[in-house]
């Protein structure tokens, strides 16, 4: 049952591709570490079941991730993620650039001064994370 | 082939509880009426005073003493009551073999009809399975007589009775001597004309099946002319129609030619309206 | 590949059919959605020859297919088609007895999967035992195309998703699946195809991954637009 932990809560919305969305949660699973470098992933059949999705839309989202070399596959052996270090620094900068592009769009609507942002941004995010971190840290230790 | 036995297999399956039941009817009421029958005339003739009644008794056999014939004779209603039963409920089983497959919660005629065998097949099976009960009724019954005249001679001293034979006892009940006729004719007969009863039974079912309120038009109407079919010649044989112009055994040959033909257009409507009219 | 080729069908003066057209692609979920009475069901009786049709033809893998359809197509209709009286060990020796194609090794597995026991009367089925049992005696049936009519109704939370688990296994893998479903929500992210019908004739067909990527609408948006218009 451990490997099924982390995959069960994926809530797909229903307006963007599945299969991107599973490719968005793959680089987010790598960016926060619940997946290393190197890793052996499921195979199609596997990751349909444990994302409840059709075979055909898991098939078509390791071949994006084949495309954009997330994944690399040699030979019989099955599929992995990459060790290339470029790879995985690009990705971390991409979703934290798509994150902040979101961020700032929204918030370029209410016109607040630049300093005054990234006071708040500074402020609210430590704070969050003090928040967050002594609970993330507890589990860590309970597993 | 396979696929008709098989079908034949799961139709007697299904009606096995009906048939058996039936069977256990006719065998307790028959033996009942032969027991109590036979040992209420045996107690009335020996006990007091028999003597005096035989001179205003009207004997039944030329000995004056009792038969099984007799037995048969007199007991028409009760013995005959089970068979009669029988006979209703395999007409209603004619219906339900088909109906039992569209109404009710399982609707298992989805599956028959998604079989990859013939549908010549269903109805095979289906008409099978009706002769089988019928078949297996009648044989039933021919097992019991034997077994009831046995128990007759059991009930009534060998002193107070004169022996009957089978054949002769048939012919007492009303209702068996239609059912078991002694001639092979008769009997060819009795069976075709139901068969064609149920052909004609099973065409006017698919017909409504496959077209509903309109579909019971068509059954009438095809009830209809089948009957008129096998009527007309009887009615232009008759004594006193100028018209006729036909010799008993033409009126026979012609009957029987529209008799052949009722049922091959029968089967043939039917398995064409399994094959391309039929809705589940 | 099935192909539904402008199919007419009337009832009583009602056409319930009116030129309906689309394919089943092998490898592909294709979901049929429409209304009640939009004539979801009797799509699947007439590519089954369940029901007669007026016009119109289908074409299996390129042919027309009499009693050989039942051995290449399985059809799961929205209720158990068994008589009540048989236990379901023997519905699967029926199942068993009559088609070339039944899996006996996938009808154990599913007996385990879906937790039925063998010796159980149908008729004392309650309704989500018998849905899972219906699903597996289409499923096991090897067959290269699947139909389902309305998986989902009438169960509860639990079966519900032991049934949608099923979309997503090898049990439907390179079978060509139709289903109809009126929620929608249950397959929103399984399918492949829809294909929306609205008095009698198929009003929309699209591939659901090509119409987020290419219109960035989900499929209930698409059925906002047709049945609420």
């Amino acid at each position: 049952m451990k490997t099924n932990e982390g995959w069960t809560e994926v809530a797909f919305n229903g307006r963007d591709p599945v299969y991107l969305q599973v490719v968005k949660f793959f680089k987010e699973q790598l960016v926060i570490g619940k997946m290393e470098a190197g890793q052996i992933i499921p195979s199609r059949r596997e990751l349909g079941a444990l994302l409840k999705i059709n075979p055909n839309t898991a098939q078509k989202a390791y071949k994006e991730m084949e495309e954009q070399q997330l994944i690399v596959t040699e030979g019989n052996s099955p599929s992995r993620i990459t060790m290339d270090e470029n790879v995985l620094r690009a990705i971390r900068a991409e979703l934290i650039g798509e994150a902040v592009e979101a961020f700032v769009a929204s918030v370029r609507k209410i016109d607040v001064p630049v300093e005054e942002l990234l006071e708040l941004v500074k402020h609210k995010y430590t704070e969050d994370k003090q928040l967050n971190g002594g609970k993330q840290g507890g589990g860590a230790q309970h597993d | 082939m396979k696929f008709y036995l098989k079908l034949v297999h799961m139709e007697v399956h299904r009606f096995r509880y009906l048939l058996g039941g039936l069977m256990v009817l006719t065998l307790l009421m028959q033996f009942g009426v032969v027991l109590l029958w036979s040992l209420s005339e045996r107690s009335i003739r020996t006990g007091p005073g028999w003597s005096e009644k035989l001179i205003t008794y009207h004997p039944f056999s030329e000995t004056g003493k009792l038969t099984f014939n007799e037995m048969m004779f007199n007991n028409q209603f009760w013995f005959s009551f089970p068979v009669l039963i029988s006979i209703a409920v395999i007409a209603g089983y004619v219906f339900l073999i088909w109906y039992r497959d569209w109404l009710g919660r399982d609707t298992f005629i989805y599956r028959l009809l998604m079989l990859p065998s013939n549908r010549g097949c269903i109805y095979a099976a289906k008409l099978t399975a009706i002769l089988l009960f019928t078949f297996g009724l009648v044989s039933f019954q021919l097992l019991l007589l034997p077994l009831e005249m046995m128990l007759f001679n059991l009930a009534i001293p060998e002193a107070l009775r004169d022996p009957s034979y089978l054949s002769q006892a048939i012919l007492q009940n009303q209702v068996l001597k239609v059912l078991i006729p002694g001639q092979l004719d008769a009997f060819v007969m009795a069976y075709a004309i139901g068969i064609l009863t149920v052909l004609a039974a099973f065409t006017v079912i698919l017909l409504e099946r496959s077209y509903r309120v309109i579909g019971i038009g068509f059954a009438v109407i095809y009830v209809f002319v089948c009957g008129a079919a096998l009527l007309a010649p009887i009615t232009l044989q008759r004594p006193g129609n100028t018209a006729s112009y036909l010799y008993p055994g033409e009126t026979y040959s012609i009957m029987l030619a529209l008799t052949v033909i009722i049922v091959f257009v029968s089967v043939w409507l039917s398995i064409r309206l399994l094959n391309r009219k039929i809705t589940v | 590949m099935i192909e539904v080729r402008d199919i007419h069908k009337k009832y009583r003066r009602r056409k319930v059919l009116d030129g309906v057209s689309f394919q089943i692609e092998k490898g592909e979920i294709t979901c049929l959605i429409g209304t009640n009475g939009a004539g979801k069901s009797t799509i699947m009786k007439a590519i089954m020859g369940l029901t007669p049709f007026r016009k119109g033809e289908i074409i299996i893998d390129g042919q027309k297919l009499g009693k050989e359809r039942y051995e290449k197509i399985s059809f799961i209709p929205d209720h158990l088609t068994m008589p009540p009286a048989m236990k379901l060990d023997e519905a699967m020796v029926f199942m068993a007895d009559f088609y070339r194609s039944w899996n006996e090794d996938r009808a154990k597995e599913l007996m385990g999967f879906f937790q039925l026991e063998g010796k159980e009367r149908i008729g004392n089925l309650s309704k989500g035992t018998a849905a899972k049992f219906n699903l597996l005696l289409g499923l096991a049936l090897d067959t290269e195309y699947v139909l389902m009519d309305e998986p989902f109704s009438g169960i509860d939370m639990f079966s519900r998703a032991l049934i949608t688990e099923v979309f997503s296994s090898h049990l439907i893998e390179d079978r060509g699946v139709l289903i109809t479903t009126h929620e929608i929500a249950d397959v929103e992210h399984l399918i492949d195809q829809a294909v929306l019908l609205k008095n009698g004739s198929v009003i929309r067909n699209f591939n659901c991954e090509l119409l987020r990527m290419e219109e960035s609408k989900s499929i209930v948006d698409v059925m906002k637009e047709v049945y609420q218009a």
